[in-house]
């Protein structure tokens, strides 16, 4: 049987931290969007070289895209944070699809311990995410709209709003939980499904639930970006709309 | 919890990650690519509004000479309507002037005519009148005494002198 394994293995113990397998693939991760970035803009020109027209087809596509979604007004603010979910999650989920991610390991106690697992197929990884989203979000929408932004929680002027308020704070937790299994569980359930497509039939099969999970990854990449960017808008307009109404 | 695979640390671990992420994409790619979006954006609309601009100029300039041509033809057209004019005008001057200098030389000729028939009457007469004299004087002395020689050619004279004045 292959092997399944909902949590993160860990590889190793470094000064008392613990190193797992998904953690070093973010960092994989990282190096390569750091990397990509160091390349694009080495020296920008205003004819680009090609990989610049690569960063600025993306830049601009995602800047165009997110001012469409989360308003044109405060999109400068949000931009580093929702493209950054953007392409981290895009990128994160295309590597686990790489061969040899899951599959190049060693044996400890009879356990079969893989050296790269998929950056988004850890829980770890998506509920920091949707933590660092929703603490985000809150950030936001309180340096947009003021201390009045709080009346979106706590708010004693009737009995309704204070129930609604109640409902909000139920909300945005449910959020955080919602984001990080909504990315999590595609993401494993797509690696799950392939590690079992290829182990019962290994050639050519597999294939087209190859491109399934490319797309998978595509479409959880866009969707954690832009119910963030709808939530920032909702946040940042929130104590408008209280005030005029 | 620990079923899931969740670990405080490891979740502290990927925050700060992502946050480093946010932080040097933002360094990195965002501002220095929209930047220099932004900047080729403004670059093209000033080099086509830099285009219009000179199209327009060109245009007007184009006019411009037009009009400096058409002026110049005008003009020259002007000037030679009124070189042919002057040169009419000088034609019958000049014609007017050879017609008042012919009459004058005609005029001149004849007076010169006139006085020199004069003049040849009077020699003529002059002449015939010594011829006379002379004639008188040889049939004379012929015929007359001197007395009546003298007496004659004194009477003669004074009538020839009559007739000379």
């Amino acid at each position: 049987m292959p092997h399944i394994s909902l949590a993160a293995e860990k590889i190793g113990i470094l000064f008392g931290f613990p190193i797992s397998n998904s953690l070093l693939t973010t960092w994989l991760v990282m190096g390569i969007l750091a990397l990509f970035s160091l390349l694009a803009t080495r020296n920008l020109s205003l004819v680009p070289s090609p990989i610049q027209s690569v960063a600025e087809l993306v830049v601009g596509g995602l800047y165009s895209f997110f001012s469409g979604v989360a308003g044109k007004s405060h999109i400068r603010l949000f931009f580093p944070l929702i493209a950054s979910l953007f392409l981290f999650i895009i990128i994160a989920n295309w590597f686990g699809l790489l061969p040899g991610v899951g599959t190049v390991g060693f044996f400890r106690h009879e356990e079969f311990v893989p050296i790269l697992r998929g950056a988004t197929a850890d829980l770890n990884t998506t509920l920091a995410l949707a933590v660092t989203a929703v603490v985000a979000i809150q950030y936001f929408g309180f340096k947009t709209v003021g201390s009045h932004y709080t009346m979106r929680f706590v708010n004693l002027k009737n009995p309704i709003s204070f129930f609604l308020g109640i409902l909000e704070i139920i909300s945005e937790v449910s959020k955080i939980v919602s984001f990080a299994f909504r990315l999590f569980g595609n993401i494993f359930a797509g690696e799950v499904l392939l590690t079992v497509i290829a182990f019962l039939v290994p050639f050519i099969v597999p294939l087209p639930f190859l491109m399934l999970e490319i797309f998978v990854g595509f479409i959880q990449a866009l969707v954690f970006s832009m119910l963030t960017a709808v939530f920032l808008n909702v946040a940042v307009s929130h104590g408008g709309g209280e005030s005029h109404g | 919890m620990e079923q899931l695979g969740i670990e405080p640390t490891l979740l502290l671990a990927q925050i700060i990650n992502f946050s480093i992420i946010v932080f040097v994409l933002t360094r990195l790619l965002y501002k220095p690519i929209l930047g220099i979006l932004e900047k080729r954006k403004k670059e093209i609309e000033e080099s086509l509004a830099r285009a219009e601009k000179l199209k327009r100029e060109e245009e007007k300039f184009k006019q411009k000479g037009e009009k400096l041509l058409d002026e110049a033809r005008r003009e020259g057209r002007k000037i030679l309507e009124e070189a042919k004019k002057q040169g009419k005008l000088a034609e019958k001057e000049i014609i007017a002037e050879a017609h008042n200098e012919a009459s004058d030389i005609v005029k001149k000729g004849k007076t010169e005519v006139v006085r020199m028939e004069e003049e040849m009457e009077k020699g003529v007469r002059q002449q015939a009148v010594t011829l006379a004299i002379a004639m008188a004087k040889r049939l004379l002395t012929a015929v007359l005494s001197e007395k009546d020689q003298h007496r004659v050619i004194s009477e003669q004279l004074k009538e020839l002198e009559k007739v000379v004045e």
